[in-house]
């Protein structure tokens, strides 16, 4: 019985294996990149690479790219800036990766960027903030809506603005992301002679926000942006919620990481009503292109294996947009050379599971494509319900708008 | 007559060792040896260094990080402030780790063992805080850096940055080497020992540990010092990582700390295997795969890797123990 399995296993595996013989002949196009596998980024990373992996599988499944199926070479960088140079080296140098994907976020990022430059290759950027703009590299393209670096201030103050905001105050961790974000909202504030009552740059691993938030909430301000992280961003709701932040704050929120997370929105639940933040995509109806409802099809039933986001909303889709990217580029041009890959990306726009992406000279997006959306409705301990339309209503951009902002805060808090 | 054959023997050694790197930067062109080599030699330098005060002295120092990221944003700073060459960065490097080494010296007199150790930790915390608050330098937000064109006979910075810090490693290995040997080694050795009684018997144990201190210092911020040019960007969590310290130490420790080529062997191992698994396990397992290698060299050569080397050594060389 036992032999006549095996025999019957063998069989199955010769048949299957005949059948891909096609796409064995040639060698795999290998697309090599770092990714956070461990430390303090790793969270992001894994969802990222899941939302890459899953785009390499239906590759494969269509026959890959020319006829060539796609492998991916994946390197943990453990999210520290020391680790990549030598991984991107190897990458290139020894294994021979015919295209290269940037790790997730700035940090691992930026090291490489003076590397690809001087080599001349192509990078597709993931999720990382303003790395090109001292480089200046014209083979670069980031996957995420960031857009022009302003943007993101820019589009929170508007909403702030038409609610009738006249000061805002600013609450930011001193970290690289964070810190990123208040230099723009400082810039873009002076430009609108907005004045800034409160400007407040906590350290990391502050906990305790009573007595920040109680000098915010003296300060009086119309407009408060708040650029943390996900345990601050945790313990800056929790002593909000405590202390009240007074009846004068039109809007809160803008900048706050580890809310798009499905652990950190589950575990603050009910607190986050009100908050108007960042994100990159939500189950809104305006957020469903072609093929976005089966990637999360498939992402739901593969993250709980690969113990990622169960959500998954944030990075996730990105990935397999960048590998949507590459295969657009790649079967229009008709081979794998870089420059006229990135040729391809610069001029067109490119159909996507998160929407059109079109680039501008610096690699980044033309338009921003960055969500502000207010949780509303959201009850304590439920990961389910933010998979449902209406917990998370977009403001901005206005294409892509489903509600508008619930003002003053206090209100919306209810 | 042993000990000046020793000697023409280092330093032989230590020639070819750099004429063997400088043909490999000559005669190699695939850059990816280079960029995984600089770190292992950087490690080979900071385990060296960390040795002369936590070996030689006994006084375990984890602030290896903050020492380790004053080297790289002093380069940063001074690049950015006058634009200056590398030897001039790794120069003012030094001068300000042993300065740091100084303070970290003083402190000496007041803290002893797991004390010390903490207070060290502390010190690399503040010095983050500052640098993530120094907006020069490109504060918590990092900075990137364009390197100068490349300085003949290399084609590459990162070949040129290999060789520099193969030097730095010959300069910190002869010096520890020196100590050793030296009326400072068998001081420190003292006062490791027991340092109450080290000072009855006259030997200097505050001028001893300051010169420690300093030089460790000194050439732990050295070695730092290209690692600004090599990543070609800085931000105060990487360049503070506690990994350097916990490296530092477990590299100078699998070695063994009784001679200074210990913390060498140490981080050829740890930095090799480190670099090994980056690129093939590549998960959380080659974490596991380092703490695993280090418990099992605690439990079965807690001396270390010459622990294991030297009796045999020994008894080769004269029959007594």
């Amino acid at each position: 019985m036992k032999r006549r399995t095996f025999l019957g296993g063998a069989m199955a595996v010769a048949v299957l294996g005949q059948g891909s013989s096609a796409l064995a002949q040639q060698p795999p196009i290998k697309i090599g990149m770092s990714m956070p596998q461990t430390g303090g980024l790793a969270g992001g990373g894994k969802a990222s690479l899941l939302g890459i992996e899953i785009w390499r599988d239906d590759i494969n499944a269509k026959g890959g790219l020319l006829g060539r199926k796609v492998e991916l070479v994946v390197y943990d960088d453990k999210s520290s800036a020391s680790e990549t140079p030598a991984i991107y080296a190897k990458l290139v140098d020894v294994d021979k990766v015919d295209l290269l994907f940037a790790p997730y976020a700035t940090v691992p990022t930026a090291p490489i960027m003076p590397f690809v430059k001087q080599r001349g290759l192509l990078l597709m950027g993931n999720f990382s903030f303003q790395v090109n703009s001292k480089v200046g590299h014209d083979m670069w393209f980031n996957n995420a809506p960031w857009g022009p670096a302003d943007s993101w201030a820019a589009s929170f103050l508007d909403l702030a603005q038409k609610a009738g905001g006249k000061n805002m105050a600013l609450l930011t961790a001193d970290q690289e992301f964070a810190q990123n974000l208040a230099l723009t909202a400082r810039d873009v504030a002076k430009k609108r002679n907005l004045p800034v009552v409160f400007d407040q740059v906590y350290p990391p691993n502050t906990v305790e926000f009573s007595s920040i938030i109680r000098a915010l909430k003296a300060a009086k301000p119309d407009i408060v942006y708040v650029a943390s992280y996900p345990p601050d961003s945790a313990g800056i709701l929790r002593a909000v919620n405590e202390i009240g932040i007074g009846d004068d704050v039109k809007i809160f929120g803008g900048g706050m990481v580890g809310l798009q997370f499905a652990a950190v929105m589950s575990n603050l639940g009910s607190l986050l009503n009100g908050v108007v933040n960042y994100n990159t995509w939500l189950p809104e109806k305006s957020m469903y292109f072609d093929g976005t409802k089966e990637f999360f099809d498939k992402y739901t039933k593969r993250a709980v294996e690969a113990k990622v986001d169960p959500l998954g909303y944030y990075l996730a889709p990105f990935g397999y947009a960048m590998g949507q990217m590459i295969e657009a580029a790649v079967n229009s041009t008709k081979s794998l050379d870089q420059k006229g890959i990135a040729k391809y990306l610069r001029e067109n726009e490119h159909k996507t599971i998160v929407g059109p992406i079109a680039f501008s000279a610096d690699g980044e997006r033309k338009e921003t494509a960055t969500l502000q959306a207010q949780f509303r409705g959201v009850k304590d301990k439920d990961i389910e319900q933010f998979r449902s339309p209406g917990k998370q209503v977009i403001l901005f951009p206005e294409k892509l708008k489903t509600g508008d902002l619930i003002s003053p805060f206090e209100a919306a808090r209810k | 007559m042993t000990k000046h054959r020793n000697s023409i023997v280092f330093w032989a050694g230590a020639a070819v060792f750099l004429i063997a790197v400088l043909s490999m930067t000559q005669i190699v062109r695939n850059e990816y040896p280079f960029f995984a080599g600089y770190v292992i030699l950087q490690f080979i330098a900071l385990a060296v260094a960390w040795s002369i005060l936590g070996g030689y002295a006994g006084y375990v120092n984890f602030g290896t990080n903050a020492f380790f990221g004053v080297g790289v944003y002093t380069a940063v700073a001074l690049f950015k402030a006058t634009g200056a060459p590398l030897v001039v960065q790794i120069a003012a490097a030094a001068v300000v780790g042993m300065t740091l080494g100084f303070g970290v010296g003083l402190l000496t007199l007041r803290m002893r063992g797991i004390f010390f150790s903490i207070a060290t930790i502390a010190l690399a915390i503040i010095i983050e805080t500052f640098v993530m608050n120094w907006r020069f330098v490109g504060g918590a937000a990092g900075i990137q850096i364009q390197r100068p064109p490349v300085m003949a006979p290399f084609d590459s910075y990162v070949k040129m940055l290999f060789f520099v810090q193969a030097l730095l490693v010959v300069i910190a290995v002869s010096i520890a080497r020196y100590i050793q040997n030296s009326r400072i080694g068998r001081g420190l050795q003292a006062l490791r020992d027991d340092e109450l009684a080290a000072e009855c018997t006259g030997v200097p144990t505050l001028k001893l540990k300051l010169v420690a201190c300093m030089i460790s210092g000194a050439l732990i911020s050295a070695a730092g010092a290209p690692a600004a040019m090599y990543l070609q960007y800085a931000d105060p969590s990487s360049a503070f990582n506690l990994s350097y310290s916990v490296s530092a130490l477990a590299m100078a420790l699998i070695g063994g700390t009784a001679h200074w080529i210990g913390p060498v062997l140490g981080a050829i191992l740890l930095g090799s295997t480190q670099q090994l698994l980056a690129v093939t396990i590549s998960s959380e397992v080659n974490v596991l795969v380092l703490g695993i290698m280090l418990v099992l060299f605690v439990v079965g050569a807690p001396k270390g890797i010459i622990g294991l080397l030297r009796p045999r050594y020994r008894l080769r060389a004269g029959g007594k123990p």
